[in-house]
């Protein structure tokens, strides 16, 4: 059969590919690859989109999520742009905050850098459950207001948080320090077994349940109060 | 020998002498187009371009702007006959003509002795065919010319001639009381459309004052002998070859006493073969694979057709195939081909490239694209120095041409992987945005189904 | 540089020539400006003598003057590409930004990184060259940068790794995407432009020449502002955008635009504007010429003469002089078609509701609004005049209106107001406007009017075509067509999807004016 292309033999096939191409090309992969470890964690989590939060759960979820990240190449620019997917959905066709804010915490936790900053500022939704297990030699920075369990099982790291954090700020968090310019709501370190949480602005409540650590509101001591008196 | 060397540039130079002095003496207007860099008439150069090219042209304007008259000059000129003999072999469009006015009617005298011998009309055996106003022409009429018209084959009774060398102008007014409308076989049929415009009013006061020309293209004695040669009751093709001598002989006169270089046969043989062996280069091609994708295109339907209507919302709505009704016929790609080594041959350039196809796609699609009313109405009341259709058809060839200059890269790219994957490699064929990209993959056995 | 234009001339013919043919008029050279090496001018390009003269210290002009050129052939072949575009990424960085001058910064480098790396993507260019010789500013310092990593080339700009690294992963060469490049990319930039501003950086110049709307020319401008009427959701976004710009439509318009109700010295009603350009996008086409029958029979075709037949058509050509059975044949005659007489179209009232109950076009897109200026664009198409009466409670001074007249702005303005009263007409109103010719009426309210029977009654002793476009459905409906149903001259659509509106307008209209035939 007549081939109708001939004339166009003669024209190399090889096309100039610019840097520019490659570096897309390679985001694009891993971005689809976390996003479908998303997908895949939320799958397995969530039954019937409904997520409760429940401790086993989150540890489950963070299991998952780490495994699901374990060989994925990725920096800090992969966690924001995928933040940002989150935030828009293009991609993503359902954001649940919990397993969404632990599938972050996972990429945090794993990422090579060891300081990493995040602007939530410009996103419409809340992102919960961030800071989760941050470990020690890690910094968190969260650019705007943040959700509930921030900071949760925080493991040594250094969590700031510029803008206000939503209830159960700090829950069970092991050791380390987190430090919020603004105001933090109820519950606030709640089940926390060390570490401190510094709170610029207004503490609405404090968790009933604390085995250790200590909260503090302006710099002065507010958690627990008897050791106010031995200082 | 002398024939190879004066290919050499004589010819061309030849027809630029005609041209030239057609537009100093004969047919006064402005230019309006521009290829590389130098400005035409386009009603001129283009029917120049067709009448070398054996083409048909579609000239429209309004009564008087010198429709008719540039179709004769540029005839006489190239073909050598004096406008008397023109005129003889014209046909006027008007509803009372009849198939033996037009194309051959029995010699009577031999029909009373019962033998069938047909006496065929000027027009008929004529290689200029000048069909006046022919959208006054009953549509039966114009489809009895149609064969003709086309293969340069006319029948009568039991017998037939072909003519071997045969171009075409029409002319028709805007429509009016007493126009019908040109079939649409017939008009897809036209190589090229374009106007006669008026001159302007310093142009006209011109031609006010010099009067009717074309004088210089009479010659009482050289028609009379004409008309006599053509009346003879020998073989067509006898009379043909004596046609040609008295061709050759106003040749002669012209050169002599008006110093106007004419062609004869041989040279507008020669002139076609020079034209023929004008490659287009790579961007030409792919171009006009691009405008033919997109004039034929449709996604859900598998062609373009006039009696189905683009769906809401598809995917291909800022293609032009979303704002036509029809189809593009195959004579399109032929006319844009012929006319477009025409003009590269004319200007002196060794390939046909994407500025030749630019100046010429309008002129072949004005007549055969039918808009749809929605993008007729963005149009129509635009400024503009062009009919409609011609206007159109400009805009949609300038619309497509930024779309090739964006792409044009990607698209070769396409069309380079798939003549590898035609030849057996197994390469993966580009996927694009673009129509041409989806019949590609049509081209190499792929289904491609809408999604 | 001796003989600079014929240089230009030779250089462009190069530049031209790898970009296929773009249709921009020659180039020219500026020896005003010195600080920016370009300006886009209605498509005209004009390089500046002395930005080449300076570059030429240290390389070849002819390549420096290359290299501008491509830069400037690339944003009218890719981006921005036409004015709707240009908008739209002006509306997407100003969201992010916040700042008029900030969001026109940010969309003017967005648009120079775009067609910059198109250019280096498909074509050999001296752009790069140029740029490692420009002078910078923190902006271009950061896209210099930029362009180090992505083109893989060295500009010799040190610094800026972080921005350089964060721009680098946007996807400028995917067309669909760039709704969400932008954003990015101005996210992204803001504290570069937050810089800039503090130290005055903003009101430089950008040395490749700013994006103001003088680069297009007048129907470019008007074709943009309608597509881009299109694309957006509200009249508001439209009209925050077209106000940010106001001064600079105003100066690339021409002076007389009338249509738009643009001219120096006159400001925009962008609200008004929005409608305009909207209509637009639902056209109809001028009627042409009906066919109809001449009332002369032409000879059609020949047919077997018969016995008994009459003998005055027999055609004897055809029939080679014998009268016989088999052999003679005569004509057929029939009526011809041709071209009739051209019908005149008939004026228009556009009867419209703007009660509190009909959404306020300024803050929405109303559907009533939109279908009435279908309607009126229609009209004037066609070379009819419009009459408008704009009512909410005409009895109390809510009504507006407007004679026949053929002035487009008038008319929108008229359709435009919104008075958010009660409803109810005055015939006497409408009866002013009626005219000896019968004018047709067209109708868009959701019939909740209070004095809908006097309105009945009205229609019902009048010839006028009527047409009532109505939203919704609601008992006063149901009255409307009970009454109007025995009426030839009067047609009624419902309205259950506010998208029907601009089709069902159109498609009663196309019914009045013929079909079209073709040429």
């Amino acid at each position: 059969m007549r081939n109708p292309f001939k004339e166009f033999g003669c024209l190399s096939v090889e096309k100039k590919e610019l840097p520019l191409e490659r570096i897309v090309r390679a985001r694009e992969e891993v971005m689809g690859q976390m996003i479908h470890g998303y997908l895949k964690l939320v799958e397995e989590e969530v039954k019937d989109l409904v997520w409760l939060v429940e401790h086993s759960r989150v540890v489950k979820a963070y299991s998952a999520a780490v495994k699901s990240i374990r060989d994925l190449q990725y920096d800090v620019d992969d966690i924001e742009e995928f933040c940002g997917e989150l935030d828009s959905s293009n991609k993503i066709p359902y954001m649940i905050s919990g397993p969404a804010g632990i599938y972050v915490s996972a990429l945090i936790n794993h990422a090579k850098e060891d300081r990493i900053v995040l602007r939530l500022r410009d996103y419409q939704r809340t992102f919960h459950f961030l800071g989760y297990r941050l470990p020690e030699g890690k910094t968190l920075i969260l650019q705007g207001d943040v959700g509930d369990f921030v900071g949760a099982g925080l493991s040594g790291g250094r969590l700031v948080v510029e803008g206000s954090v939503g209830n159960w700020c700090g829950a069970g968090m092991m050791k380390g320090e987190i430090q919020i310019t603004e105001n933090s709501g109820q519950n606030t370190g709640e089940w926390m077994r060390g570490g401190e949480i510094h709170v610029e602005g207004r503490i609405r409540s404090v968790g009933k349940t604390l085995f250790g650590g200590r909260i503090f509101q302006r710099g002065k001591l507010v958690m627990p109060q008897d050791l106010e008196l031995d200082i | 020998m002398r024939m190879a060397s004066q290919s050499n540039g004589a010819l061309r130079e030849a027809v630029h002498e005609i041209h030239d002095y057609i537009q100093e003496n004969l047919y006064l207007n402005r230019p309006d187009m521009t290829v590389n860099g130098k400005k035409y008439n386009s009603a001129l150069l283009l029917c120049l371009i067709s009448g070398l090219r054996k083409g048909k042209t579609l000239i429209i304007g309004e009564p008087g702007l010198g429709k008719t008259t540039s179709a004769e000059y540029v005839c006489s000129l190239l073909y050598r006959f004096p406008l008397g003999t023109i005129w003889g072999s014209e046909v006027a469009g008007h509803p009372e003509q009849t198939e033996e006015k037009i194309i051959g009617r029995p010699d009577l005298g031999k029909l009373n002795l019962g033998e069938e011998v047909v006496v065929w009309s000027h027009f008929a055996m004529l290689p200029v065919k000048i069909v006046d106003e022919i959208n006054r022409l009953p549509e039966t009429k114009q489809s009895m010319i149609l064969d003709g018209v086309d293969r340069g084959n006319w029948e009568y009774l039991n017998d037939a001639i072909i003519n071997k060398e045969y171009c075409l102008f029409a002319t028709a007014n805007y429509q009016d009381r007493g126009t019908n409308t040109i079939i649409a076989p017939l008009v897809d049929r036209f190589d090229l459309m374009v106007e006669s415009k008026h001159p302007g009013a310093n142009l006209a006061y011109l031609i006010g004052m010099r009067g009717a020309g074309g004088a210089v293209l009479r010659h009482e004695e050289l028609e009379a002998e004409f008309h006599r040669v053509l009346s003879q009751r020998t073989s067509y093709e006898a009379r043909m070859e004596a046609v040609e001598s008295l061709c050759d002989r106003f040749g002669e006169i012209l050169k002599n006493e008006a110093n106007i270089t004419t062609l004869s046969r041989a040279q507008r043989e020669i002139i076609r073969a020079e034209m023929d062996n004008i490659p287009f280069d790579l961007d030409a091609n792919a171009f006009l694979r691009m405008v033919l994708c997109e004039l034929s295109f449709c996604h859900r339907f598998g062609q373009k057709r006039s009696n189905e209507t683009c769906e809401e919302g598809c995917h291909f709505t800022g293609y032009t195939c979303n704002g036509i009704r029809n189809c593009i016929s195959n004579r399109f790609p032929i006319s844009a081909r012929n006319m477009a080594q025409g003009l590269a041959w004319f200007v002196g350039d060794k390939e046909v490239g994407i500025e030749h196809l630019k100046a010429i796609l309008p002129y072949t699609l004005a007549h055969r694209i039918q808009w749809k009313d929605e993008v007729i109405a963005q149009h129509e009341k635009e400024p503009r120095s062009d009919p409609l259709p011609i206007y159109m058809a400009k805009q949609c060839v300038k619309v497509m041409h930024r779309r090739y200059m964006e792409q044009g890269g990607q698209i070769k790219n396409a069309l380079a992987v798939a003549c590898r994957v035609a030849e057996g490699e197994s390469l993966e064929p580009i996927k694009g945005d673009h129509p041409i990209f989806w019949e590609i993959r049509k081209d190499l056995g792929e289904e491609v189904l809408e999604q | 540089m001796e003989d600079k234009e014929k240089t230009l001339g030779e250089i462009w013919k190069d530049v031209r020539r790898k970009h296929l043919f773009p249709e921009l008029p020659h180039p020219i050279w500026d020896e005003q400006e010195e600080r920016v090496a370009l300006d886009i001018k209605e498509k005209r390009i004009s390089i500046s003598e002395s930005f080449v003269q300076e570059l030429s210290q240290f390389m070849d002009p002819a390549r420096a003057i290359s290299g501008l050129l491509d830069h400037a052939v690339s944003h009218y072949l890719h981006c921005p590409w036409d004015l709707s575009t240009h908008l739209r990424l002006y509306r997407e960085a100003k969201k992010v930004l916040k700042d008029k001058q900030m969001a026109q910064k940010a969309t003017g480098y967005f648009m120079d990184v775009v067609a910059d790396t198109m250019c280096i993507s498909q074509k050999e260019s001296h752009l790069p060259e140029v740029y490692r010789h420009i002078r910078r500013g923190i902006m271009d310092e950061a896209l210099h940068a930029l362009y180090q990593k992505i083109w893989g080339v060295d500009l010799g700009v040190k610094g800026y790794e972080e921005v350089a690294r964060k721009l680098s992963r946007l996807p400028y060469l995917d067309r669909r995407k760039w709704t969400d490049t932008i954003k990015k990319f101005a996210k992204i930039v803001q504290s570069l432009l937050e810089v800039e501003e503090k130290f005055g950086g903003l009101n430089r110049p950008n040395p490749m020449g700013e994006h103001s709307l003088q680069q297009y020319s007048s129907d470019e401008i008007n074709e943009g502002l309608k597509q881009f009427a299109k694309e957006v959701e509200t009249p508001g976004e439209f009209k925050e955008i077209v106000e940010d710009l106001q001064e600079e439509l105003l100066e690339a318009m021409e002076p007389n635009e009338r249509g738009m109700g643009l001219g120096p010295g006159r400001s925009l009603d962008a609200d008004v504007l929005y409608y305009m350009k909207l209509a637009e996008n639902y056209s109809l086409p001028v009627r042409k010429m009906p066919l109809e029958k001449s009332g002369a029979l032409y000879p059609y075709q020949h047919v077997p003469w018969e016995v008994g037949m009459p003998f005055r058509d027999i055609d004897p050509w055809t029939s080679f002089g014998k009268i016989m059975p088999g052999i003679t044949q005569m004509w057929q005659r029939r009526e011809g078609e041709m071209f009739g007489r051209e019908e005149a179209t008939p004026d228009c009232i556009v009867l419209i509701d703007s009660s509190g109950s009909m959404t306020n076009p300024r803050q929405s897109l109303s559907y009533a609004v939109l279908g009435a200026a279908c309607a009126c664009d229609a009209y004037l198409r066609n070379d009819a005049q419009v009459a408008v009466y704009n009512f909410s409670d005409a009895k109390a001074g809510g009504s507006q209106i407007l004679p026949f007249t053929r002035h487009r702005m008038a008319i929108y303005k008229t359709l435009c107001h919104y008075f958010g009263g009660g409803t109810k007409l005055l015939i006497e109103d409408i009866e002013s406007l009626q005219t000896r010719n019968n004018p047709d009426i067209f109708l868009i309210t959701d019939m909740q009017i209070t004095n809908l029977e006097t309105l009945i009654q009205y229609f019902n002793e009048k010839n006028n075509r009527v047409t009532a476009v109505h939203i919704g459905d609601n008992e006063h409906v149901r009255t409307f067509r009970k009454s109007m149903a025995l009426r030839k001259n009067v047609a009624i659509f419902s309205v259950e999807k506010k998208e029907d509106i601009p089709k069902i307008v159109l498609g009663r209209i196309k019914e009045y004016f013929h079909a079209a035939s073709r040429f």
